[in-house]
Order: structure tokens, then sequence, then C-alpha cells
């Protein structure tokens, strides 16, 4: 018999109890974190989506793993197994364990860039943009113009613009810190990237002599769609399709806490010696020695562990499925989304959701307000407040997009879960025409959507 | 367990650098007491307790007040590890051209203090660099010499005093209570911060406890908390003391300070309320906190170190004076005389002793010191040492009996061990990477 429902394909082991809370609790909550999700405590929250980045469960695999972690500060046979997980996946000879991706990403991006610099990327995410643009140098983002139009139906909406790619090589000659390729497009939606634009971005960097780095946090969900969406892809395994992509670039950065299922952790990977040499340097003054690079042992354990289960067939057509499930319940409640659905979270459109709030009043921030209010739901803006800018005259420059993130963390909630927060967006199209925008009081100078402080607008 | 044939072979692999041998080829690690404490069960109870929540999650929260009621600091930024709020602090507090005085240097926090613009000046009593003074508080700032660098400066070029409980590269020495109580005197009174580097705090408050005048009746953990009233921030390795084998902080009592370290720490490091750790590691941090202050606990610890020490004092084998609370300090200087310091004596004996017995541990003494940052001449320490640090919680009497027959054996036959060569050299922080040969 074939079933529609997709189970998890696994079962609970050991459970984390949810305290529940009344919306009139949640409505003073919300006053006192200064409606910033950032600022909520973890306690408050019902269903936490704000991210899938290290909250995943760990398998009982990875937990034996994790009591097997050797501590030891030099040469720990943890750090011997996580770099020849590495080493197998990616194919990269040098590999520099971090804390988490945005050590990796400081480390990597802070050597080859600097001011004048630029770097070009399918869209750059906060933390990736935030290291670029604090060594000096300027981020780009060229994703293909179907990417844009949330409502468009596109299989490769993560694609970067290779005419644009070649045009910008060109005319930054030698001023290029590195082309990033991001698996799957976090900011643009969590929208794949297809082989063939992977070979297309690769080709054109080759030739202008730029470095191309894969940032692979989430490289096995990319598999998934490129083996069920792209020609000629359905005879490869999710893993030989993760390794095709690998070897098309110079370096590979990754946040494990995504994809390899761990709770902390990253890692750098280069084909060169010198690059990973430079690297290594920086590594050691800020995050530990070279073979811990600031992790615990066990923690090695559970990323090598996690880089192997996270290729399982039944695993990524369950997490892939489930997630487009919660897309699919959306959807039908007439909630304006980014199309087709991503791989680890829907993505609202609040600018159609809020047509009457201006982007300098955040329509995305009232969003997350709304939903934290009417069930306890935690998501997390990718609009205006993450990517706005100031003009010289002080006034917005607003994202190219007002979005909420609802991020799906990985094994942790089932099926009922999802259809709780499909309900409360019941309430949520109820009453949508009475919300009000909202403004910022306080803010530090980067990475504001972190601490940053708001009030409603009356 | 290795053959002499395979040390061999695995010493020259390494490049006779023990940082780089691999865990499995060593028998007794004694390289760090850095990370490779054994957690308690309540710890482990603890770390299935983690929240992973990316914000707001209980463990910090947890961490938070144990480090108030422990430590008594007012705001906290958790960070993966110590290096990474002596980033923040050396950041946030240091510009161009300032001096930073401290109770002897260490390397990580000297290069950050570098890389902010800052210049190290070393302000600890001249006791503490003389291997045999028996002088109990080889930790102690020589207030003199803090006066001379006010005077030579002005107190606005220096925006703090850094002083580390207990001076690692002293050899484990701890400052005494009434000295830090001068120190605190004299600062206050020319607006300066002190800037406490209390990674073995607990260690320095027993040594309080045993040796200063009319402290013999407190507990350790009340006189932890008068050293750390009588500071304005901390950063902490929580490694050491805490008994975690990830995490550390930054502590502040200042609003301004903690609401920068609180946008610098996502740059760096993570949310603050995780600062690029998993949740169980804070909880199992906050946990550790408690246990590090307990009596019984940290008379096991000092009394483990003292029973290797005074095996080999006994031996006649030259160590630091007085044995330190982390480690046993040997003196390669006076175990080795016949080789000069260029020689690398001290790495020379670290790799001899891992040859003999497969117990690993870590030269600190010309290697470690670096090389000068104007001059790009080699630093010369007076202190020419090899560290054999003990991990918290981790081996028996019996496994320090082995080290000190191994370290008895190699002096027997000192005069036959020869110097190193360096090979190769990395830019920063070069005794992690450095690779030597026999000449």
């Amino acid at each position: 018999m074939e079933f529609r429902t997709i189970i998890e394909p696994f079962r609970i082991k050991s459970v984390e109890p949810i305290g529940l809370s009344t919306e009139a609790q949640r409505v003073q909550l919300l006053k006192e974190a200064h409606y910033n999700p950032f600022l909520l405590r973890s306690a408050d929250v019902i269903i936490d989506l704000m991210t899938d980045s290290g909250t995943s469960a760990m398998s009982a695999h990875q937990w034996a793993g994790i009591m097997e972690g050797d501590e030891a500060y030099a040469g720990s046979r943890s750090w011997v197994r996580m770099e020849r997980a590495v080493q197998e996946l990616t194919g990269m000879p040098h590999v520099l364990p971090t804390h988490q991706g945005r050590a990796a990403e400081r480390i990597v991006y802070g050597h080859l860039g600097g001011p004048g610099k630029v770097f070009i990327s399918n869209t750059h995410f906060d933390t990736t943009r935030a290291n670029i643009e604090f060594s000096g140098a300027t981020a780009i983002d060229i994703p293909i113009p179907e990417g844009q139009d949330t409502a468009l139906d596109h299989p490769f909406k993560g694609n970067m613009d290779v005419g644009e790619l070649d045009r910008l090589l060109k005319l930054h000659q030698g001023k290029v810190g590195a082309v990033i390729l991001t698996v799957t497009n976090n900011s643009g939606g969590g929208q794949p990237v297809s082989l063939a634009n992977a070979e297309g971005v690769s080709a054109i960097c080759k030739r202008h002599g730029a470095v191309l780095m894969l940032d692979c946090c989430r490289i096995a969900e990319n598999s998934w769609f490129v083996k069920h969406r792209e020609d000629g892809m359905e005879q490869l395994s999710y893993r030989a399709i993760a390794q095709r992509m690998f070897a098309l670039a110079d370096g590979a950065v990754m946040s494990a806490k995504k994809d390899a299922f761990a709770n902390i952790g990253g890692f750098l990977a280069f084909k060169d010696a010198a690059l990973a040499e430079a690297c290594t340097n920086l590594l050691i003054i800020t995050e530990g020695f070279t073979t811990y690079g600031g992790l615990a042992g066990r923690d090695m354990e559970a990323i090598a562990i996690g880089l192997e289960e996270v290729f399982d067939p039944h695993y990524l057509n369950y997490r892939i499925r489930s997630t487009a499930f919660l897309g699919d319940q959306l959807h039908k409640l007439g909630v304006p989304l980014m199309r087709p659905i991503g791989g680890h979270a829907v993505y609202i459109d609040a600018k159609k959701l809020y047509p009457h709030i201006p982007p300098d009043q955040y329509p995305g921030q009232a969003l997350v307000s709304e939903l934290f209010r009417l069930g306890g739901i935690r998501s997390v803006e990718i609009g205006s407040v993450m990517f706005g800018t100031y003009a010289a005259d002080g006034s917005l420059q607003p994202s190219r997009m007002e979005l909420v993130r609802l991020a799906i963390p990985r094994r942790v909630y089932t099926q009922s879960h999802i259809e709780y927060v499909a309900e409360a967006f019941e309430g949520i199209m109820a009453g949508r025409e009475g919300v009000k925008g909202m403004r910022i009081v306080k803010e530090p100078q980067f990475l504001r959507h972190f601490t940053a402080h708001f009030e409603p607008l009356t | 367990m290795t053959t002499r044939e395979q040390r061999e072979e695995a010493l020259r692999e390494a490049g006779h650098n023990t940082f780089l041998l691999h865990s499995d080829d060593v028998y007794i690690d004694l390289l760090t007491d850095s990370g490779t404490s054994a957690m308690s069960d309540r710890q482990w109870a603890g770390m299935m307790l983690g929240d992973e929540a990316y914000a707001g999650s209980r463990n910090f929260y947890h961490l938070e007040a144990a480090i108030q009621q422990h430590y008594g600091y007012k705001h906290v930024i958790p960070t993966h590890q110590g290096r990474g709020a002596e980033n923040l602090i050396s950041r946030i507090l240091i510009k161009p051209g300032d001096i930073v005085p401290g109770n002897m240097y260490f390397t990580t926090t000297k290069l950050h203090q570098e890389l902010a613009g800052g210049t190290f000046a070393d302000i600890i009593v001249d006791e503490a660099h003389d291997a045999y003074s028996s002088f109990p508080f080889k930790g102690n700032v020589d207030l003199g010499k803090l006066q001379a660098l006010i005077d030579a400066h002005g107190p606005e070029r220096i925006p703090y005093v850094s002083i580390a409980t207990t001076v690692n590269m002293a050899g484990g020495q701890p400052i005494s209570l009434q000295n830090l109580k001068d120190l605190r005197a004299l600062t206050a009174k020319h607006g300066i911060r002190l800037i406490h580097d209390m990674t073995r705090v607990a260690e320095n408050a027993y040594m309080i406890k045993l040796l200063e005048e009319g402290q013999g009746e407190r507990t350790v953990a009340d006189i932890v908390l008068e050293i750390c009233s009588l500071t304005d921030g901390a950063t902490m390795s929580a490694k050491k003391d805490a008994l975690v084998n990830i995490g550390g902080f930054l502590a502040t009592n200042e609003w301004d300070v903690y609401e920068e370290a609180r946008n610098q720490v996502v740059i760096y490091e993570g949310l603050h309320t995780y600062g690029g750790l998993a949740g169980r590691d804070m909880e199992a941090m906050a946990i550790g906190i408690a246990e590090s202050v307990g009596e019984d606990h940290i008379r096991a610890r000092v009394g483990q170190v003292f029973y290797l020490g005074r095996k080999l004092q006994e031996a006649g084998i030259p160590i630091v004076q007085p044995i330190g609370t982390h480690g046993i300090f040997l003196d390669a200087k006076a175990f080795l005389p016949h080789l000069a310091q260029t020689d690398f004596p001290a790495q020379a004996l670290a790799a001899e002793l891992y040859l003999d017995s497969g117990v690993r541990a870590m030269e600190r003494g010309i290697v470690s010191a670096g090389r000068d940052k104007d001059t790009g001449e080699n630093c010369l320490p007076e202190l020419e040492l090899v560290r054999l640090t003990i991990p918290r919680r981790v081996y028996t009497q019996a496994h320090m009996d082995v080290v000190a027959e191994s370290v008895i054996r190699v002096h027997d036959r000192r005069e036959s061990i020869t110097g190193l060569r360096m090979v190769y050299e990395p830019k920063y922080l070069r005794f992690f990477q450095a690779q030597f040969e026999k000449p």
C-alpha cells in the first residue's frame, strides 16, 4: 500500500516539556522583550520556529558519540574522526574546525576581504554580510530575477544570476574577495540552487580567477531538490550530488548547526594549502588550536556522525515533505508565501499580508509579534529590520522583500505541532487589517535585529 | 600504550612538538588542564537538560545566576572559550597606544592586547621570575612598577590592569588578598579598572586560605567572592576551574561595557544568550562553577598536584618553587644546564619525556614567549619551563607515580639530551604549531 502520510522516520526517546502560556501572559512578555523575539526567554515560547540552526534533535547514535568525546587539547581522536568525515564528503584535504559557522566566515572572509574588496553571492545571509562589511568590503547580492517574485513558481529560485556574475567579475577585476554560493539560499527563501547553475558559476569564476566558496550548511536539503527537480539527476544519490557541488568550489564554509544536526560547531574546508594556512593563523587567535577550533571533542564526534545521517533518503524525504506540509496548509488559508516552499523554512510575504503597513514600519516585525501573541510561536523577520540601511538623510532604504521566516528545527516537532502553527494563522488572517506597524526605539550599529528594541505604533 | 619505537616515529611526525601529537599516541596527557577535566555525574545530568533555543535559553539564565552568586559580577556574556572573552574585552577597552599592565603575560591574553593596539607591561613582583624563590605569593603585583607606569604614561593611557588568578606563566602562583586590596586602592585613586583573568580563581583562593594570615578560617567560596569584588570585570576560561570541556565568559559590573560587548559578541561568538556555546554546555558550566568552590574538591585538586611536586622535589628534580596549583613546572635551564636557551631546552625536555613514557607535557619558555613585536627578535624569558599540567579529576595517584618515575629516569640521563633547531615557525602563537629537528 502507498501511504499519503509521511511519518517521522524516528521515534522519541527523550522528551523536553513545553511550558504553555496564556495570551494575556504573552502580551506582557512581548512588552518586556521590546517586541524583539531574540530577547524572549526560551521558556516562554510554545513552538520555537526562530531558527533551524543548532536546534536539531540529535540521534541516539550522536548522543553515544557525545559520550565518546576525546577532550585532549591537541590531536583528539574525535578531531581525527571529524576531519575524515569532512574530507570524505567535500573532497577537500584541508579542514579547520570552528565553534560555529560565523567564526568560519569571519576567518576566511576577513582574510580575503578588507577595504575595497567585493564579495558576490546569490544572497548574503545576515552574519555573512556583517562579517564582510565589518572587514571594510562590500557585499553584492545577485539572485536570479525569478527569486525576487514570491508568488512565481520556479524550481531553482536560489540560483545565481550568471550573466550578472560575469559582468561584475569583469567590472571588479582584481578586487573580488570571493564569490559565495549558498546552498540552499537562505535569505532568498530557503530556495535550492541547481547543479547546472553551480557549474555555470564555477566556470565563470575559473575564467576570472575568482575564489568560489560554497556555503554548504544546507547542502543535503539542496541535494534533495536537485535529485527530484533537475534533469538527469534522478539516478544519483543525495550524497553524490553534494559531492559534485563540492568539486566545483575552491573551499567550503559550513555551520554544522544545520544539516549536520549538531547543536554547536562548524568548519572551513579548502583545496588550497596556502589559503588554509593563512586561515589557520587566524583560527588559533580567536577560536582555538587547529585540532579543536573551540569545540569540545564530543561535539566533533556529533558532527562526524551527523554528516553521515543527513544523507539518509528517508530522512531527507520526510524533511522536505514536512516543510512543504506547513507551506501547503498556509497556502490553503490564503497566507501569501514564498513559492515554491524551500527546504528548511516557510517564508511569509509580510508586505502582501499587511499591505497597509509601509516598509519603514516593519510589517515583518509586526507579524512576528502577532504570531507570538496569538500562539506563543517564535519566528524571525527577514526584511528591512535585518537588511535595511539608512540613507544619508536618515530615511530607511528598505530590503527588497519583507519576509517572516518560520524555520523548522530538524527532528524536533511532530505533525500536530505544525497543525497548531497553521491554526494560529487562521487568527492572523482574521485579524490582518487591524494590525499596526512598529518603530525602532534603540539599535546597535551592526546586526541590529538581534538586540534592537521596538514599539508598536498606535 | 605504545612502544618506544612507536613514540620515536610519532614524535618525528609531530616535529618534536607535543602539541602536534595525536591523542591516541599519548599515555598520560599532561599537556594542559584546559578543557580536559572530567565532568561530574551532576554535570552530565545537566548536559541532558540542554535548552538549545537560539535566544533566551534557560541554561543561559542558570549560568548568569551561578556567576552572580559565586563570583558576584553583575552582567554576563558567554563566549565559546576564554580567548573569545579576551578578544571582546581587548577590542572594547584598548585604544592604539595604550599600555596594559598585568601580573605576567599569558600567550593569548598578550596577543589580543597587541592586536587591539595595546602594549603589555609586566608588573609582577621580581620573585616571580626567580624559579627558586620560596616567596608564597609570587603572583603579587609590584605596586612600585605600576606607579612608575602611571607616572610615565598617565592613567588615561592605561585602560585597565589585568590581574590573573593564579599566574600560569609564573608556575601557577597565587596573588595574595592583601596585595589585591593594595592594588585596588592604588588603581581606584587613578580611576583605572581592574580586569580579572579568573580562570583559576578557586585555586588561588585556596592558597590564600592556606598561606595568608587571618584567612585560614574562611571558606574558599567566600574568598573567591571577595577577590572578584575587588575587580570591575573578568574574563574566564571555564575550561579550567569551572570543570567544563568547553566554554568561557566575559563578566562586568559596568553597563556600558556590557552593552558594547553584547553588540560585538554577535559578530565573533554568537547571540549574547549563547555566545557560541550549546545550551547543555552553559548548564554544565553553571553546575561546574558551584562545584569548583567546594572545599573537598579544591583540597583534593591542589593536594594531588602537591603530591607529584613533593615526589619530584625529594628526588632532587629542579622544579619551580613553591609548587603551583595546577601543575608542576620543571626548570629546563637547571635540568639541562649544558644547553643554551636558543637550543630550546624546554622543548627538548618535553620531547624527551614523551619518548621515555608517553607522558605529554608542554613547553613554557622561549618558544611560547615568541618574538618581540618591534624588533622581531626572540624574547628570552627568565623562566624556561616544562609544564606538567594536571587535568582535574582525571588521573589517580598511580598515574602520578608513573609520571614521577619517568621524570626521574630522564633526569638520570640528562647529560645525553641534546637541543633542537626550529624548522617551521608560524606567524602567531608559534608554540602551537612550530616544528623542530634534532641538529
